[in-house]
């Protein structure tokens, strides 16, 4: 530890330590402009100019990397350092004058007449100012060096290699976060048509999902990531203090034995944007219900205001119900919840802007539940404007018609038997829902059955809706079918409630016609193990045979059929017990 | 090449500096061979090698040897001048090889003139 | 058998430029044609020093200096000198104003007052020959330090001598190479700095083109005392004589063992290698010449770490200039105490300058420290020519300062030489000395001495030199980035004649701020022009600010031409070649009628002064 005297406080500081870091412990402002805390300091603004007592004088030097030596002496507050500093911003701001980064420092300073004009001056208030943090950033932190400057003296310019795209940049956004006048932007990219602002998924490389979380801690997200496309970085693991984070984790994969599943793999929304008479990711203020949901919600990016894309109220929003479903192009069933979140929206909408005339497009309104048509009608007297007719195309508005709203809704209005163009600034669609897009890959490993909408299949439609036609295998809320929370709710109880009772049973009864394979005869030649429908037969590999798990085997016979070595046979039913019935019946 | 070991290194130097330290211009003695032309056809040049040879052969390394025109004596040609740092010039004529072995034996290496063979001793003053 | 004749011809770049191979050529010729080869060896060295008076011959032992050769008079030379012993008078060097030749080199002025350390070889050695420096003691100072000092002995007598740097900085040479012994990492790394940007400097390229083994020999005494295993020259690119030579001798002191592994049989190892510089000014800076040596961009970093803690891939560096290096072998060889004898207190040694301008004698030349402006300028330098008066010195190249002549008004505290301040009266008067030269506002730098008469514009000077270093400037901090070019453009306006007095202020203030806080070298140094010439000469900006005047008519915004009607008519008889000459058609006149200039649409460009026999057309 060294002793080091700022503006004649005396405090101990590790050896090597900056003036500039000294003076943060010392909580003494020095102003600085390409210092950043994650950087290697680098010295090229000049503002952090502060004095060391050396004999009568002070040696300029500047703070953010002079390191501090023991019994020196430092003042910041000088005359020859302000004038100094003072005139340092000058030369920017005659370079300079509208980034508003260097018109605080000049406020900071006293600075209010800029005497000189630049002879390259740049009046962008988004400007280059050469602080090189961009450049630093992805050669120190990144490991990517990307992006690097060109050219000497006054011309020097930030610039990639040729001033060509570099391939080397793994666009994750260091350079224009550290950009202090906005010269360098990052714009996200719409995913999938959605703005990146209701992106729900991650949007940065590490973050917290969303405020109502659980658990409620930031997540890495591999893909964008630095550490895994560069190796470099880890700036999160180093500003952590209980140092929780580790990028070196790993999923791991455990085998569990268990004797029954239940899958509740819920679903997946229709993507709307290959519906293009709807204007998804085409047209500006088009959003799904999911957007909604998070516009709506208080820690969404609105703080639950509902704006336009230019930050003004909505005059008028269109919510369009079955998109997506109810259609011969997509789906032909009924979504079943959307008609209440539509509902619901027009009510929310309604309250959050009185002035907004809200209209639903349904085909026919199902409220079924508890409460449901109570509050359709409570909706309808609030003011909002329903219209039984499905809607043929969401275009942009001429420019005659801008005045009452930017996109025209054009259906047919089958109440009045009229066709009608509604101006609105914002469209709502209610998508369908859909089986989740890796049901058939999950359908496949458990040898689960789909009905032709894809969802999961249930054992039987009215009397047995959570159980499978494979034992032991029960399927639950939305992997089944469209569903909405209490139903969700209901279902998993049941589930659950079967599966605790055969638990609590202790044994499992088993089907007396059922296959069987004789050890004996059985070669492992394994043709019957993918025949089986129910994933039933199981090849030994420390015995090299086949071997049907009873409680699965529900007697079908199609194994027994297919064995070439005739080693399978059905329990009860060898051949020479069928023969014997035979005989005994011909002998009647 | 093979490598350089210490004393390889000065005995470099000591026969480089042999065929280089005239250029520094210093010197024990000049020998000054006259060349005008009654000297060249009375056989300067052969006087010359024969300096030249007894130089080389000697290993002398203080010696200068330079030439001057006609000295004026034409008929006592070839003739030369000796001069040691410090002491007066000594001009020699009618030289054979043999008499030039003579002086470096006597004059230049033992500092005895031999007189016998010197047409004067000093140079002449103007006042 | 050894020659008796040694004919030296000048072939540095100033004197093959000027046609000096081409005398070797006519003297080889004519001496093997008279039947010579045996007796006379005609000898290439490097550079003598005396560019001006270029090609240059020496004859040794005679000491006779000739000038000005061209092969048309070798024929000549080779019968009367060579055959007849007769020097030649009329080839010889004679002295402004006198009528009679000087025959020997020792004698000449320009030679005498000098003092040959660095250079001691110059003249005497062909360059490509390493046996010739072998000859002249090359190598023994290696050889002692090798085996019979210790590195830490070698450090001792290097700081007793009080060598400094001479590439500009004056660091003590002893104390760097210690603290590069003492730190922590291997290997360890030594570096030639060969960049020499100063425009109009030519030092180092003259001891790389006359000596380099003396460079060569410096690198290994310092890689001994500092436990060095490489060493880089870093050569600039625009001297391609300088690095044919350097790596002659590099290969030719490997070929002898002198540079590689287990040197002289020990277990010493040491090798060279070259690395050329690519056009920047601003990598003679320490820093950015390591970044340019390894492969990366001539930027400047901050420092500390400095490079003998932390330098060439990050380890232990030690960077020295060139004539430091050259300076090395004779102060171990010859001792400290004998160094330290020469020179001032504080400033041991000798310097090399290069002597340009208005002076009479331009060329290289090299004085003991502490020798006065008055005997460097007007003794060894033969003074201002043309009748001219004596102005001011800028030294220290595009980073240094000028000094005006004649009496100091603010009668600055100098530095005396003797260890004293005093205050200095006269500019001729001042011991040059690296603290001295910085008591007056200027600098010692690499050795450049530009000398400038009456006609000399100090603000154009002052502009000539921060276009320069502004051009070069790396861009990396504010102050010199920004700075340098408000400098420029308000020096330019002034020029131009739309300065104002405010101007003077802002050129004050920007080039102290400039000084004060920039990162390197080069923007610290780069005010010093204008802000010497501001504190000498500021009547001289006042004259073009207030009176639109330039008073040596060189910023041609401000001349006003005029035709002397009396000079035109009377001995010009209006002849009217200006009037024909003059591309704005400005100039109105008759045959045999005074002609005139129509001031409204003179351009300025100095034609019709060019073009008048009579020297009707006067400047104003």
């Amino acid at each position: 530890m060294i002793r080091v005297t700022i503006d004649g406080v005396t405090t101990q500081v590790p050896e090597r330590t900056t003036i500039l870091r000294a003076a943060k412990f010392l909580e003494i402002k020095i102003p600085t402009l390409c210092y950043h805390p994650l950087l290697k300091p680098f010295g090229a603004c000049r503002i952090c100019v502060v004095g060391v007592k050396k004999g009568l004088g002070l040696e300029m030097v500047t703070a953010c990397n002079t390191p501090c030596e023991d019994g020196m002496e430092v003042v910041t507050q000088a005359p020859e350092l302000l004038r100094a500093r003072r005139l340092v911003v000058e030369l920017m701001l005659a370079r300079w004058p509208n980034v508003a980064v260097i018109q605080r420092l000049a406020a900071e300073l006293g600075l209010d007449r800029p005497r000189f004009t630049s002879p390259v001056r740049d009046e962008r208030p988004d400007a280059c100012i050469l602080c090189l943090r961009c450049v630093r950033i992805c050669e120190e932190v990144v490991g990517a060096s990307a992006i690097g400057y060109e050219d000497r003296g006054i011309h020097r310019r930030v610039a990639t290699p040729f001033n060509q795209e570099s391939e080397a940049c793994i666009g994750c956004g260091a350079c224009a976060h550290v950009c202090p006048s906005g010269h360098i932007r990052f714009e996200g990219e719409d995913y999938r048509g959605r703005p990146a602002e209701f992106l729900l998924g991650p949007n940065t490389a590490i973050y917290v999902p969303t405020a109502q979380a659980v658990p409620k801690v930031p997540r890495i997200d591999p893909e964008s990531c630095i550490h895994f496309k560069t190796g470099a970085c880890e700036s999160c693991a180093a500003v952590c203090e209980p140092g929780a984070i580790n990028h070196k984790m790993r999923d791991e994969e455990i085998e569990l034995e268990v004797g029954q599943v239940l899958i509740a793999t819920g679903y997946d929304l229709f993507d709307a944007a290959p519906a293009a008479q709807y204007g998804y990711g085409r047209l500006d203020n088009t959003y799904t219900a999911l957007d909604i949901e998070r516009m709506l919600n208080a820690t969404g990016p609105t703080g639950g205001r509902v704006l336009l894309k230019n930050g003004q109220p909505p005059r008028a929003v269109g919510i369009i119900h079955c998109v997506g479903s109810r259609d011969e192009n997509y789906h032909r069933y009924c979504s079943r919840v959307c008609c209440m979140y539509a509902l619901k929206f027009a009510h929310l909408i309604k309250e959050r802007c009185p002035q907004a005339e809200v209209y639903n497009f349904y085909i026919d309104m199902r409220a079924f539940g508890k409460g449901y048509e109570e509050f359709y009608s409570r909706v309808l007297h609030e003011g909002a404007n329903v219209i039984r007719g499905r809607v043929a195309e969401v275009v942009q508005a001429g420019w005659s018609k801008q005045e009452e709203g930017t996109l025209l809704i054009r259906c047919e209005d089958t109440l009045i038997g009229k066709f009608r163009e509604i101006p609105v600034d914002m469209v709502i669609l209610c998508n369908a829902i859909e089986p989740k897009r890796d049901a058939a890959h999950l359908a496949r490993i458990f040898g689960l059955s789909r009905s032709p909408d894809g969802f999961f299949l249930e054992r039987h439609p009215k009397l047995d809706p959570v159980a499978t036609t494979t034992d032991g295998l029960f399927i639950a809320g939305c992997a089944q079918g469209p569903k909405d929370i209490p139903d969700s709710v209901a279902q998993a109880s049941a589930a659950a409630a079967r599966m605790l009772a055969t638990i609590s049973k202790g044994v499992v009864e088993i089907d007396p016609i059922r296959a069987e394979v004789d050890e004996a005869l059985c070669s492992g030649c394994r043709t019957c193990v993918p025949l089986c429908p129910y994933n039933a037969i199981e090849y030994l590999e420390a015995k090299k045979i086949s071997q049907v798990n009873s409680t699965l085997c529900k007697g079908c016979g199609t194994c027994v059929a297919a064995c070439p070595s005739g080693a399978i046979s059905g329990y009860g039913f060898t051949d020479a017990q069928v023969n014997a019935e035979l005989e005994g019946i011909l002998a009647l | 090449m093979p490598k350089l070991k210490l004393e390889d290194l000065a005995a470099i130097r000591d026969s480089a500096r042999r065929m280089t330290s005239l250029r520094e211009g210093a010197g024990r003695v000049r020998i000054t061979v006259h060349m005008g032309t009654c000297g060249i056809a009375a056989g300067a040049r052969a006087i010359m090698e024969a300096v030249l040879r007894e130089i080389e052969e000697r290993h002398l390394d203080d010696v200068l040897v330079t030439t001057s025109g006609c000295a004026g004596l034409c008929s006592r040609e070839p003739m030369a001048t000796v001069e040691i740092r410090g002491h007066p010039p000594v001009k020699y004529a009618d030289l054979t090889e043999a008499r030039v072995k003579t002086i470096f034996e006597e004059h230049i290496l033992g500092g005895k003139i031999p007189v016998e063979l010197a047409l004067a001793i000093g140079s002449e003053r103007t006042h | 058998m050894p020659y008796r004749v040694h004919l030296m011809v000048c072939a540095g770049t100033g004197c093959v430029s000027n046609g000096s191979l081409g005398v070797r050529d006519a003297l080889e010729k004519e001496i093997h044609r008279r039947g010579l080869g045996g007796e006379v060896q005609v000898v290439t060295t490097g550079c003598n020093g005396f560019c001006g008076a270029g090609p240059l011959l020496v004859v040794q032992p005679d000491g006779i200096f000739y000038q000005q050769l061209t092969p048309k008079e070798i024929p000549l030379l080779v019968e009367e000198h060579l055959i007849k012993g007769r020097p030649v008078p009329k080839l010889m060097y004679v002295p402004p104003e006198e009528k009679v030749p000087i025959p020997k080199m020792s004698e000449i002025p320009f030679f005498k007052g000098q003092r040959l350390v660095a250079l001691r070889n110059r003249g005497l050695i062909d360059p490509e020959k390493i046996e010739d420096y072998i000859a002249r003691d090359g190598y023994t100072a290696f050889a002692k330090a090798l085996t019979q000092m210790t590195p830490e002995q070698i450090i001792a007598e290097i700081k007793a001598a009080g060598l400094r740097g001479r590439g500009g900085a004056g660091f003590a040479t002893g104390v760097k190479w210690e603290k590069v012994r003492q730190a922590v990492g291997e290997p360890k790394y030594i570096i030639c700095n060969g960049d020499e940007g100063d425009p109009g400097a030519f030092m180092d390229r003259s001891i790389f083109e006359s000596d380099p083994h003396s460079v060569i020999e410096g690198m290994l005494i310092g890689a001994r005392a500092m436990g060095a295993r490489w060493g880089v020259v870093y050569v600039r690119n625009e001297y391609p004589l300088a690095l044919q030579r350097i790596q002659i001798a590099i290969e030719k002191a490997r070929e002898y063992g002198l540079l590689g592994e287990n040197i002289f049989e020990t277990d010493f190892s040491f090798d060279i290698s070259v690395t050329r510089g690519a056009g920047a000014f601003v990598c003679g800076e320490e820093t950015a010449l390591i970044a340019s040596v390894e492969g990366r961009l001539g930027d400047p970093r901050a420092r500390p770490p400095y490079p003998a803690e932390y330098g060439l891939w990050g380890k232990p560096t030690c960077i020295n200039n060139v004539e430091t290096w050259a300076n090395v072998p004779p102060i171990i060889l010859r001792g400290a105490k004998w160094y330290s004898q020469i020179g001032t207190e504080s400033s041991k040694g000798t310097k090399v300058f290069s002597l340009v301008g208005k002076i009479r004698n331009t060329g290289l030349v090299e004085v003991p420290m502490g020798i006065t402006l008055r005997e460097l300028i007007y003794d060894i330098g033969g003074g201002i020519p043309g009748g001219k008066k004596f102005k001011a010195v800028q030294t220290g190249g595009p980073s240094g300062g000028c000094i005006p002549a004649g009496p100091l008004l603010d009668q600055p505290i100098v530095y005396d030489g003797r260890g004293e301040r005093r205050p200095l009266s006269d500019a001729l008067d001042l011991p040059i000395d690296y603290e001295s030269l910085t008591d007056v506002g200027s600098m010692m730098g690499s050795g450049g001495l530009v000398v400038m008469d009456e006609d000399t514009c100090m603000v154009d000077v002052a502009r000539y030199f921060l276009a320069f270093t502004q051009d070069e400037s790396c861009g990396a901090c504010t102050p010199c980035r920004e700075g340098t070019k408000l400098m420029l453009d308000i020096l330019t306006k002034i020029v131009e004649g739309h300065g104002t007095m405010e101007d003077l202020e802002s050129l004050e203030e920007i080039g102290r701020v400039v000084k004060e806080t920039s990162l390197c070298g080069l923007g610290k140094t780069a005010p010093n022009p204008v802000l010497t010439t501001l504190r000498y000469f500021r009547d001289e900006y006042i004259a073009h600010i207030q009176a639109h005047k330039c008073p040596a008519h060189v910023c041609r915004e401000l001349n006003v031409y005029r035709i002397d009607p009396e000079i035109c008519v009377q001995r010009g008889h209006g002849c009217g070649v200006c009037r024909r000459e003059c591309p704005e058609k400005a100039i109105f006149g008759e045959k045999n009628q005074p002609h005139r200039i129509d001031q409204a649409l003179c351009k300025k460009c100095g034609v019709c002064v060019d073009v008048c026999h009579f020297h009707a057309v006067i400047v104003e």
